[in-house]
């Protein structure tokens, strides 16, 4: 099957938020008690319970004030540091090209919180047991892979949510970049086209994406290539090298301990 | 009867004992995590949570030895730290003392010889480390930046690895290896039973049983 993608595109977007509505809904997800901090945008930050939500700036464009609105969930990324460092593997790309997750599998153990470069997963953890379970956007998993779109880009009014396959979505995506272009957006950008590999939420941006809040070069944090890729071959490697060694140790002291104590026993 | 010494006091025993279990109880849950498919025993967070309760004993044994026992805690950290040329003669012979089981070889050696001196000090710094990055891990998940967990997980992957080889050389060489056979003497029974004999304590650690039989004071850890 080819991978799937969502293209959001940040010039349609009218900051609704409906997505964020209908995330909740479809996934039966917890409100959250937020307090007025003097802005539209709400709740304050992603949580285990909220799993998209969107981001409002105010940028000053010569004389304009311009409001620009940047989705924040998981980005589903090809090279996910998430799924590199989960130690139980339940965190896995599923074969649609998105990055599912077996929540029975999660230990809590919270690697893919510290190792996420957009900062997504999240968890809630007993401070004492450490007793926890990750969160995050499944791109609707159980709508995706049963045909259905998924519930954010179901209920997006303007459309500026679309759910298709993923190399038809980057031509559209490319069409629209060239269209901002030519009308003058000159750091117009498709944001996840080469990212991570690709990712499987493209941005169609009308400006560079630092001014959407958005890491330029997003990496697998080189700390989680080290560790998964240097050091625990090492530890495999120096671990199996210490008990063979003693193994070998052990044969050959027991010969060496048993021809000197022969010749003393011939003796008696 | 043999005529025994005393190598390590019930206190020492008593510390080495829970400590031990507390590090092997945190060495397999730890282990889990290596291992893929063994993933599911960690599921739930249940491996979590037992790696936090030998934590917490890992880390509390030890404050309660102190105190208590000041006096052989200094002199076991002036042990851990006091390194010279003497160790370098150990260390020549080892080879031959541990392959060849030339018991003859290997020069006097203090209370700890050079091996068991460099483990007690590897318990010291990597427990030490252990502790400081489990701590923040555990505590600070939430707080801290997530630059300074990366290292964090980092460094606790790193001395676990070291401290596992080390590890299953320490209970090689204490009762596994052919010279360390005999159960009534050697390592095994300096932590059993606190005793071993005064043979052994001459043949094996021949600078300390000098001192202890001039009576100069440096008695068992």
């Amino acid at each position: 099957m080819s991978e799937k993608a969502i293209l959001f595109d940040a010039t349609k977007c009218m900051g609704c938020r409906a997505c964020q509505v209908a995330c909740k809904q479809w996934n039966e997800l917890e409100g959250e008690n937020t307090t007025n901090r003097g802005t539209y945008e709400n709740p304050p930050d992603l949580s285990s319970k909220t799993w998209v939500k969107m981001e409002f700036r105010e940028i000053q464009r010569g004389q304009q004030i311009s409001w620009l609105f940047t989705r924040r969930a998981c980005m589903h990324c090809t090279e996910a540091a998430c799924v590199k460092v989960c130690p139980t593997k339940a965190l896995y790309r599923h074969e649609l090209g998105f990055v599912a997750y077996d929540k029975d599998l999660c230990s809590g153990c919270g690697y893919c919180v510290d190792f996420c470069p957009f900062r997504v997963p999240r968890s809630k953890r007993d401070l004492v047991s450490g007793i926890a379970k990750m969160e995050k956007d499944t791109f609707c998993i159980d709508r995706v892979t049963t045909g259905y779109e998924p519930a954010c880009v179901k209920t997006c009014p303007p459309s500026a949510l679309k759910f298709g396959d993923r190399s038809q979505l980057l031509t559209e995506g490319r069409v629209r970049v060239q269209d901002l272009k030519a009308k003058g957006y000159t750091n117009a950008y498709l944001y996840g086209d080469k990212e991570l590999g690709g990712l499987h939420v493209m941005y169609v941006l009308n400006d560079s994406p630092e001014v959407y809040g958005l890491p330029v070069k997003p990496q697998v944090p080189t700390m989680a290539t080290a560790w998964q890729n240097v050091i625990q071959p090492l530890g495999w490697i120096l671990g199996s090298l210490t008990i063979l060694g003693l193994g070998l140790n052990y044969l050959i002291a027991r010969e060496a301990k048993l021809t000197r104590e022969l010749p003393g026993k011939k003796e008696k | 009867m043999e005529r025994e010494v005393e190598r390590y006091r019930k206190p020492t025993r008593i510390l080495h004992w829970i400590h031990a279990g507390a590090f092997v109880v945190l060495f397999i849950t730890g282990l889990i995590l290596f291992i893929p498919p063994l993933g599911f025993l960690a599921q739930d967070s249940w491996t979590r949570v037992l790696h936090r309760l030998a934590a917490a004993v890992f880390i509390v044994a030890p404050l309660i030895y102190v105190p208590l026992n000041w006096k052989a805690t200094l002199r076991g950290i002036k042990d851990a730290f006091s390194w010279g040329i003497e160790d370098m003669g150990w260390a020549i012979a080892a080879p031959r003392y541990y392959f060849l089981c030339d018991e003859k070889s290997m020069p006097p050696q203090e209370h700890m010889n050079t091996g068991q001196k460099l483990w007690w000090l590897m318990v010291i710094v990597f427990g030490i480390i252990f502790v400081i990055t489990g701590l923040i891990m555990w505590f600070f998940k939430e707080i801290a930046p997530a630059a300074l967990l990366q290292w964090m997980v980092l460094i606790h992957d790193i001395a676990f690895i070291v401290t596992a080889s080390m590890f299953f050389l320490h209970i090689y060489l204490s009762v596994i290896h052919p010279l360390m056979r005999p159960l009534r003497t050697g390592a095994w029974s300096s932590m059993a039973r606190g005793k071993v004999s005064a043979e052994y304590a001459k043949s094996h650690h021949g600078k300390w049983y000098e001192k202890i039989s001039k009576g100069e004071g440096a008695k068992s850890s």
